[in-house]
Formats: structure tokens, C-alpha cells, sequence
């Protein structure tokens, strides 16, 4: 059983992670490399930026040019900004000590935007076929279903600590909303 | 002397407490009424007692499908591993409720119910998940809780969209 874990394609780990993924969390995570799950949340970012700059582009707000920036900052957003937000989770649960590195919550917290991969691409593919306004239904709303495996992976670093993991969680949300809130203002 | 503070862990007999669940499915049900283009105070009352409706049905429907779909690990923990499950699973939506006040009240987003049914969603999956680590066997002790989940969900964003 075990092995078959082990064995599981990434892409079929990535899934896990929007179907179970206290799982997951638990079972499957030391074998993803780290820079597969940046990668992940990177290309949710910037999709889901792009599609920020595309509702701003269509209401006249910004320039292409500012369009780029906006995508630009999505990829800093979701590599740097997720490994950075990973790290302070790790350090603030205590993880090492229960023998979690830091490469694993940077690999659990990347491929936990697993499912805000698929609303950022079902987002793109409505806002370029319809020209609908999909930042915030899809964006948001993808962002938002990285908070399961967000507050899993931490009751896991913190030892199953429901109260703090709660907290954390909320914490992290709110940076993520916030800045992407601040960062759109930006791009403008 | 308490070392373990914060963690979920309980003593056994202690009743499971859902005034959090309650207090989060208020919360976004006061945050409703100012997403309308206009407030009235009859929204306000209709839509916190919605949401405690949905939040009822949310916590009873779910320790009942539990129970019912466990009733070997029921007759063990003498009827509260459920209670206990949904207790810890619902306590999942407190991020999600505040972020929504952040949202609404800080960034005028207006957009409270994809944050409610999130909620909702991941609540429901959690209890779930919950079950299973008291020793349930098989997916659909996280299948049929996040299929109650859709349900409520879909049926407080169509009632909501009825609102004055």
C-alpha cells in the first residue's frame, strides 16, 4: 500500500490534494520535489493575475504593458511569495522539531494550489471565450480552496494542533487576499 | 498543569460545543445583507435566520448521515464520535468567515457567499476527514458530507438571491 503511494504519479498527488488532502499531507508529500509544487502555485498565480489584469484591460483601467506587470507579479507572487509564506508557517508551527524540513512545507503549501490551478485555467478559458470579468469569482474562489490543504498541511507541521492551525491559516489567507488585493492596486 | 493548549484532543464524556459553528454561520449571514444594493433591516433578519437555519441542518445532517453510516464505531464511542467529528471539522470555517468580513467590510468586495460556500464545503469534508482518523472506513465518510455540503450550499446562495 505503501509502495503504491510512493509510486502514485505527481499529477495523481496533486489531485489527492483537492480530493483528501489531509492524506495527502500525511502520506504523500516527501515525494514531490519542491520545485514541482512552486510550479504549481506559480502557474495558479499567474493565471489568476492575468485574469486580474485582463477584467482591468477590458474596463479600461490599465495598459497592456501593466497587464505584463500584473503577470509578472502573479509568478512572483506564487513562487516567492508561497515558499516565503510556507517558511514562516514552518517556523511559527515548530516543525522542525517534529521532523518536518523546510522543503516539505514549501512542497505541502505549493501543491496545495493545486485547485486554484484548475479555477485559475477554467477562469482563462472563460474570460478569453466570453470576455466574462473572472477574477474574482474564479481567482478568489481558487484561492480560496487552497485553504484546506493550507490548514492541513499546518495541524500537521504544529502536531495536529486544531485552535493554532486555524489561526495560522486564517493569517495566511489573509496576507494572500490582501496582497493580491494591494498588488492589483499596483499594476494599475 | 495544561502543556498541550490549542490541541484538539478531548476527554472523553465532554459534550461537543458548537456555539463557533453557530457564531461563524451568523457572522456571514449579518455580512449577506450588505452585499445588496441597498440595506434593509428586514434582509438582516431574514439572513441571519437563514444561515442559522443552513448551519443547523449543516451540523444535525452531518452527525445523523455519520451515525448512520457508522453505526460500529457509534455503538463504541456510545453516539459521540460524530458530534465530536463535526465539532473539530466545523471549526474549518473560521478562516473562511474572517476573510469574508475582510473582504466585505475591508475591500468592498461583495462577495460573501463564494467565501460562505467554501466554507461550508471545507467544513463538511473535514468532519469527514475526521471520522475516518476515529477509525471509519472508506471515501464516503468525506464524499457524502461535501455532497450535503454542495447541497446546503447551493440551496442558501439560491434562497439568499431571493432576499428583499
Amino acid at each position: 500500500m505503501n509502495k503504491l503511494a510512493t509510486e502514485a504519479p505527481r499529477w495523481k498527488t496533486a489531485l489527492n490534494m483537492v480530493i483528501n488532502p489531509g492524506e495527502a499531507v500525511k502520506s504523500q508529500m516527501s515525494k514531490v520535489p519542491w520545485p514541482y509544487s512552486i510550479l504549481v502555485s506559480g502557474l495558479s498565480f499567474t493565471l489568476f493575475f492575468m485574469q486580474t489584469g485582463l477584467d482591468l484591460l477590458r474596463t479600461g483601467q490599465i495598459e497592456t504593458a501593466a497587464v505584463i506587470l500584473i503577470i509578472l507579479l502573479g509568478l512572483l507572487y506564487g513562487t516567492a511569495g508561497i515558499a516565503l509564506l510556507a517558511v514562516m508557517s514552518w517556523a511559527l508551527s515548530r516543525a522542525g522539531k517534529r521532523g518536518y524540513t523546510v522543503d516539505w512545507a514549501i512542497s505541502a503549501f505549493g501543491l496545495g494550489y493545486s485547485a486554484t490551478l484548475v479555477y485559475a485555467l477554467t477562469g482563462l478559458l472563460f474570460s478569453l471565450a466570453f470576455g466574462w470579468k473572472t477574477a474574482v469569482a474564479f481567482g478568489v474562489t481558487g484561492v480560496l480552496w487552497a485553504l484546506r490543504p493550507t490548514l492541513f498541511t499546518i495541524k500537521q507541521m504544529s502536531g495536529e494542533r486544531t485552535a493554532f492551525s486555524v489561526a495560522l491559516s486564517t493569517l495566511c489567507g489573509a496576507i494572500l487576499l490582501l496582497g493580491w488585493a494591494l498588488l492589483g492596486r499596483f499594476g494599475v | 498543569m495544561e502543556m498541550n493548549l490549542g490541541y484538539a484532543g478531548k476527554s472523553s464524556g465532554q459534550r461537543a460545543n458548537f456555539w463557533p459553528t453557530y457564531l461563524c454561520f451568523i457572522t456571514l449571514g449579518i455580512l449577506i445583507p450588505f452585499t445588496k444594493p441597498i440595506f434593509q433591516g428586514v434582509t438582516l433578519i431574514l439572513s441571519i435566520f437563514l444561515a442559522l437555519i443552513v448551519g443547523l441542518l449543516a451540523v444535525n445532517l452531518s452527525i445523523m448521515l455519520f451515525n448512520s453510516g457508522n453505526p460500529d464505531l457509534r455503538v463504541a464511542s456510545g453516539g459521540q464520535f460524530a458530534r465530536e467529528a463535526v465539532e473539530n471539522g466545523m471549526l474549518f470555517m473560521i478562516p473562511f468567515t474572517v476573510l469574508a468580513v475582510l473582504a466585505q467590510l475591508l475591500l468592498n468586495w461583495n462577495a460573501v457567499m463564494p467565501f460562505a460556500s467554501a466554507a461550508i464545503m471545507t467544513a463538511c469534508a473535514t468532519a469527514g476527514a475526521e471520522v475516518m482518523k476515529k477509525g471509519a472506513q472508506g471515501m464516503k465518510n468525506v464524499l457524502i458530507p461535501s455532497g450535503l455540503a454542495f447541497l446546503l450550499s447551493t440551496g442558501w446562495m439560491m434562497l439568499v438571491g431571493l432576499l428583499p
